[in-house]
């Protein structure tokens, strides 16, 4: 019984159009880019080298969504967590420990939220955006807003960095397998077990999932520590690729992910929405951007196709909702 | 009652040696002077800079001095010109960042009596579009010329021909003046060099993981491009691993950009940069708080072209000294 369940779940009708989408533009690109450059080996590999930043995030933030919050301090919880991490670096901390302090800074960021949100019950956009300003005013302040590199400090080829932003056997970017490892784990999180039913039944309802015995600050609180940490594994695959500290790191990741999260079917109103869904709504968009520029299309008209398709998903996902449920 | 009379004797004689030599090492030229400086920029490593130029030339003057960064929005940093205005400082130094909309505040600013220079931005009629009394800044056209030299010249080195050769520009903001303005100083180039068409514009945005997303499928999508400039520091920035990713080896596309930043040092050390210009923002800062001081005291009104610095693997330890310390 369960089981039948499950299918529904996994492959709503908004993720099946999603995935249709998807496919259609992977066919549409790799017939029309000229030379057919879309499938071609560095291509896909800037993609999968690349893409997980954004992938990454919307995971977390997608799950989020479907809890019924929003996290818009994410574009402060990356660029931190890769300061506290240069610092750190700079101050001879062992690699190890320095991994645990950065993840750290997403979980207490994530607490942060998490406890904002669910003991004040005001809208997290609003509150997100004030820890957003927040921390990014802590960072500027410490960092007086300049680039650190962290050559000084670490040598390439050290472990962290073969482990979160290697290549292996010099063709397959190692950031690609954690984006895919970590929608593995969220999705068998989500779908399998019995917290994520309380996160659908958070975001669906919070006053009958409460009435139900469900501890739904706790699933908000934990939703929202899931956001920093996979912030911070971001802050920290992004500070080892571009080799630096960078404050512009993360800018406009916050919107981004919210709309990558829609375009895979999740509901801005909660309760609605699937791992697979976000998975895909991440790579659209950014194959968008990827084709658009591979077809040498006008540079400055890239914007107008995303935000063209975002509005096409949202339109759509509210139909296919009525719909789906007569 | 006579060892008390000689004590306050001998202390009354103390206080009077000293209250000159404080006086003397109070009265620096500037004292009592206030200044503010009025940006369009953000919270970036850039305008640390600026702001490290402004704070090093107000303490050495004694004088105050403020900035305003206004992200960006040109009606902020309009509301903050007014509100600076209305507090009567001893000068304004502003970005004019727009041919129109700052001529009739800035006039009406310097009919109150209050000194305004221009810097960073100016319009780009200079003192014929704006009634600014002075500028500082980099002269973004020549700044395009020269580093459109130095590419094309490691071009010509190399045995690139010229006159098939394709150009493409990276640029964060869209349409901003900055890039429209260098962009036209490499077109100049260009044609000193006898390259054929325009640059092509890629549109890359500020966030670092999409400028190199963008940068790298240009790339991909246009393999007979031979050279490539960032316009501004995010560009430049990605610009080498750019090329990386796209499969490209070092000198297969020669770049160029604008700013000192830790991507364009890898790049220069690996080759895949030749150069990039730096417009010496921490002199726009300095000379800012300088030039109202003696404009307020002496009436001087110089125009000065703090750009023109050009970033080569042979000095890039000079850079990698002072960025640390916020000055490069």
């Amino acid at each position: 019984m369960e089981n039948q369940k499950l299918i529904p779940r996994l492959l709503s009708y908004k993720v099946s159009f999603t995935l249709i989408v998807f496919v259609a533009l992977l066919v549409i690109f790799q017939i029309f880019t000229p030379g057919h450059t879309f499938f071609q080996r560095a291509n896909l590999f800037a993609m999968a080298r690349l893409a997980p930043d954004l992938g990454i995030v919307t995971l977390g933030v997608g799950i989020l969504m479907i809890c019924g919050e929003f996290d818009l301090s994410v574009v402060s919880t990356i660029p931190i967590s890769s300061y506290v991490f240069v610092k750190l670096l700079g101050f001879g901390v062992p690699l190890w420990i320095n991994l645990i302090v950065t993840l750290g800074v997403g979980v207490v960021i994530g607490l942060g939220n998490g406890f904002l949100v669910t003991r004040t019950r005001l809208p997290s956009f609003i509150l997100t955006l004030g820890t957003m300003l927040f921390w990014k005013g802590l960072l500027y302040a410490s960092s007086l807003m300049m680039p650190i590199g962290i050559r000084s400090w670490l040598p390439p080829g050290s472990w962290l960095e073969n482990i979160l932003v290697g290549i292996i056997g010099g063709v397959f970017p190692v950031q690609a397998l954690w984006l895919v490892g970590f929608a593995s784990l969220l999705a068998v999180m989500l779908h399998f077990t019995k917290f994520g039913n309380w996160i659908f039944v958070t975001g669906d309802n919070e006053t009958a999932a409460r009435a139900m015995g469900i501890n739904t600050s706790a699933v908000k609180i934990m939703a929202y520590v899931g956001v920093g940490v996979l912030c911070s594994v971001v802050g920290l695959m992004q500070c080892l690729r571009i080799e630096s500290f960078s404050p512009n790191q993360g800018v406009g990741v916050e919107l981004k992910s919210i709309a990558s999260a829609v375009v895979g079917g999740t509901a801005l109103t909660g309760g609605i929405g699937s791992v697979i869904g976000i998975f895909v709504g991440t790579l659209t968009i950014q194959i968008i951007e990827n084709g658009m520029i591979l077809l040498g299309l006008p540079a400055f008209g890239i914007g107008t196709f995303i935000g063209a398709v975002v509005i096409m998903f949202a339109v759509l996902n509210k139909y296919i909702s009525r719909w789906s449920s007569r | 009652m006579k060892k008390r009379a000689i004590s306050i004797a001998a202390l009354t004689l103390l206080i009077l040696l000293l209250i000159p030599t404080l006086a003397f090492a109070q009265a620096k030229p500037g004292a009592g002077m206030y200044f503010r400086l009025i940006t369009h920029g953000g919270n970036d490593p850039f305008w640390a800079v600026f702001q490290k130029g402004m704070i090093d030339a107000a303490a050495e003057l004694g004088c105050r001095a403020d900035i305003d960064l206004a992200g960006s929005d040109q009606n902020l940093q309009a509301k903050r010109l007014q509100e600076a205005v209305a507090m009567r400082p001893d000068g304004i130094s502003l970005c004019i960042n727009d041919d129109k909309m700052w001529d009739k505040p800035v006039a009406d600013a310097i009919a109150k009596g209050i000194n305004v220079v221009g810097t960073n931005n100016d319009d780009t009629q200079g003192s014929a579009g704006n009634a600014r009394l002075a500028y500082i800044g980099q002269n973004e056209r020549r700044a395009g010329l020269m580093i459109g030299r130095a590419v094309f010249e490691a071009a010509k080195v190399k045995g690139v021909n010229l006159a098939t050769m394709k150009v493409a520009c990276a640029v964060e903001v869209a349409g901003a003046n900055y890039g429209v303005v260098r962009a036209s100083g490499i077109m100049d180039a260009m044609a000193e060099y006898g390259i054929p068409g325009k640059p092509e514009i890629v549109d890359c945005t500020i966030d670092m993981t999409t400028a190199e997303q963008r940068i790298t499928s240009y790339i991909i999508a246009h393999p007979d491009v031979k050279a490539m400039f960032g316009l501004g520091g995010i560009c430049t920035d990605r610009l080498t691993s750019g090329m990386k990713n796209a499969g490209k080896k070092a000198g297969d596309i020669l770049g160029g950009g604008f700013d000192a930043t830790p991507g364009l040092i890898t790049g220069l050390k690996t080759g895949y940069m030749v150069a990039s210009i730096d417009q010496q923002q921490y002199l726009q800062g300095y000379f800012s708080v300088y030039v109202l001081y003696l404009m307020k005291k002496y009436g001087f009104a110089p125009q000065i072209d703090t750009g023109g610095f050009l970033i080569t693997k042979d000095n890039i330890a000079l850079i990698e000294k002072l960025s640390p310390q916020n000055i490069r």
